[in-house]
């Protein structure tokens, strides 16, 4: 027998033996019901009426004036339901716990957002929900937390290790273990054990989908590149996975420089970061010699994690993806430009693409376009800005 | 025959107390004395926890006693270091190197086992590396005498536990409940329930772990079939509160540990 659900090498299911069982069921479950043409249909209905989908592709000619280059066009999932991309996953796996029979979610949260969609996805379906958040991100969250109240979550603060994302996602795992019979964790991004990072960029690739016939539609052809930002990487490879095939389009995953990559305080896990195993993966994260994960750093609440999806992992290895960091200053200035030119506040964690996709389209050609994949909307970050800035 | 099989065999029957302890919390001295007393109580064999950053497999009390200890600048090297000075205080118990995989995979499985057999260990257990991802590790440790210990859990199923039993050497550590480290009331029906299975299947002794913490525990698992019991987060939790006086830590410790060795002879 060998391991199932690798990227060539990254993946895989690195958990205690008590979530064995549990995670086989769940791929079992999945795979059964993901080709189900009502399961589908199901799924569709609700991506249409109620998350809003398909999400438009805007031609930001504002911002491409400005920069003068390729042209710039946004894929709004900040107009989607509770403004993120989130939303994608949190309604396909709530109704994969709904056709699974279990009554109780959980979930980890670091900026919030996930929590919210989490907590959303769960009201929708009638299901029982419960949400980990590190003690850290809750201070600076708060509406947040306000917000998967309003919504009749139960939200449980995480006060051990660093207090952050992966503190939560640890937390959520072992109530998992002692839960997994009547309980779905929902896990948020493109991470963990398999058949998680299978099941999220599936859900998430709607993204992609979308982006590639819209394209079409207005250009007659394909982009040239793609750029979004990774955390663990879930928008991002929601955009990139329908394009892989097509290598004339090229990838750019961009991370969280922080303060910068060689100042130790960023989680840029591709960029800087180097194999290891977290969170029941192989993949690359930020550790030490010996290999103790690391406290990360991002103004990015939603990109501060110190590993990546396995897949990214592996696009990064095969060279199909190139990944970048920008710091926190670029992020703060595109979070500006974007607002000003456009009128459309971004979120930081999408004002990272932003940034760098200005970058890019200052060299190249007007006759080449990028595609930005605008993962959410800034609303839950202009109090830290304006903090940050002193303007309140 | 493995140290571990010797000190099974040696014991006749008598079921074996399996402390476990973490490395370096609060600090490599603590652990060494912490070490001997238990050795010296009467301990059958010893489970030494290598500190992690991550510890998804344990709960708020062994999680918080790793913290102290990376806190206190312990790195995973370092237990090598400790085996290997219990080792020349005449401590002959098998020891049980309890880690992850993470802090494996960075020094180099390889160099990993090579080093734990070196200052003496005996087996190795890495609690997040199910048998599907430990092929290569398995042959490392082979090659180093090193027992593999496997974790079996109430949800594993009957053809899985196959698989993991024709594997396993050393003994099997049945984990009592679905679930994390800690203390619990008292043993669950699926713990009694799953150490029938693995009897019926190997005969390698078995080990039940997570939530004892009582002499009734010692004294339920060994009428369901146990061949040995681990104890961990009670031992922490008696001594992380009286560290102000070392000398009281480690009494307290000693006394709850002759305690459920007691209940573990027969009557």
């Amino acid at each position: 027998m060998i391991g199932s659900g690798y990227f060539d090498g990254f993946g895989g299911r690195y958990v205690p033996e008590v979530l064995i069982s549990a995670l086989q069921k769940l791929d079992e479950e999945y795979r059964r019901l993901s080709p189900d043409p009502e399961f589908k249909q199901r799924l569709n209905t609700l991506l249409t009426t109620y998350v809003g989908r398909p999400t438009p592709l805007y031609f930001a000619h504002r911002l491409t004036d400005r920069v003068g280059g390729a042209k710039i066009f946004l894929k709004r999932e900040d107009l989607a339901h509770t403004g993120s991309h989130k939303i994608n996953n949190a309604v396909g796996q709530a109704l994969l716990a709904k056709e699974m029979g279990r009554r109780r979610i959980i979930a980890e949260t670091g900026a919030g957002q996930h929590g919210v969609a989490a907590a959303t996805a769960s009201a929708l379906m009638g299901i029982e929900c419960e949400i980990y958040m590190g003690e850290v991100d809750a201070e600076r969250q708060k509406l947040n937390c306000y917000r998967m109240n309003l919504l009749g979550a139960k939200l449980n603060i995480v006060k051990s290790g660093s207090r952050t994302l992966k503190d939560s996602i640890n937390e959520a795992m072992r109530d998992y273990a002692s839960s997994s019979e009547y309980t779905h964790y929902l896990i948020g991004s493109v991470v963990g054990p398999h058949p998680y990072p299978t099941i999220v960029r599936d859900f998430q690739s709607v993204i992609g989908r979308e982006a590639k016939s819209q394209m079409q539609q207005i250009t007659g052809g394909l982009p040239s590149a793609l750029v979004a930002c990774v955390g663990g990487g879930s928008n991002s490879i929601g955009l990139f996975h329908p394009f892989l095939e097509d290598a004339e389009v090229k990838i750019f995953g961009v991370e969280a420089g922080g303060e910068g990559v060689t100042t130790g305080k960023h989680s840029a896990s591709v960029v800087a970061g180097s194999n290891g195993v977290l969170h029941g993966a192989k993949t690359l994260l930020i550790q030490d010699f010996e290999g103790q994960v690391l406290e990360t750093h991002s103004v990015a609440a939603g990109l501060d994690y110190p590993a990546v999806g396995p897949e990214h992992a592996f696009l990064n290895k095969t060279g199909r993806a190139k990944y970048v960091a920008i710091d926190d200053s670029g992020a703060l200035s595109a979070f500006h430009l974007l607002s000003e030119t456009e009128g459309i506040i971004p979120a930081l964690e999408s004002a990272h693409a932003i940034a760098f996709a200005v970058e890019l389209a200052s060299d190249m050609s007007s006759d080449e376009s990028i595609i930005v994949n605008l993962s959410g909307r800034g609303d839950k970050d202009v109090d830290q800005v304006a903090r940050l800035e002193g303007s309140i | 025959m493995s140290r571990i099989s010797a000190t099974f065999t040696a014991l006749n029957g008598r079921p074996a107390y399996i402390p476990y302890i973490c490395a370096g919390d609060p600090d490599e001295e603590f652990s060494l004395s912490l070490a001997k007393r238990l050795c010296d109580s009467g301990a059958d064999i010893l489970e030494i926890g290598i500190p992690f950053s991550d510890p998804i497999a344990d709960g708020p009390v062994i999680q918080e006693a790793m913290q102290r200890s990376l806190k206190s600048g312990f790195h995973v090297g370092d237990v090598f270091r400790l085996i290997e000075r219990l080792r020349s205080q005449s401590v002959p118990q098998p020891v049980v190197a309890m880690t992850y995989y993470n802090p494996i995979l960075k020094m180099g499985p390889d160099k990993f086992c090579r080093s734990l057999s070196e200052c003496g260990g005996d087996a190795l257990l890495v609690v997040d590396l199910p048998p599907e991802e430990s092929s290569s590790l398995l042959g490392m440790a082979r090659d180093n005498e090193l027992d593999m210990i496997r974790l079996v859990a109430p949800s594993t199923t009957d053809a899985r536990l196959e698989y993991i039993l024709s594997e396993a050497s050393g003994f099997v550590y049945v984990v009592s409940v679905a679930g994390t480290t800690g203390e619990r009331e008292s043993l669950p029906e699926s713990a009694i329930s799953l150490i029938h299975r693995v009897s019926g299947k190997s005969r390698l002794p078995v080990a039940l772990g997570f939530g004892i913490s009582m002499p009734e525990h010692v004294r339920q698992a060994i009428s369901a079939g146990a061949s040995a019991v681990v104890e961990g987060s009670k031992l922490i939790t008696l001594y992380s509160g009286l560290l102000d006086d070392r000398m009281k830590a480690l009494e307290s410790v000693e006394r709850h540990a002759r305690e459920m060795m007691a209940a573990s002879f027969p009557h």
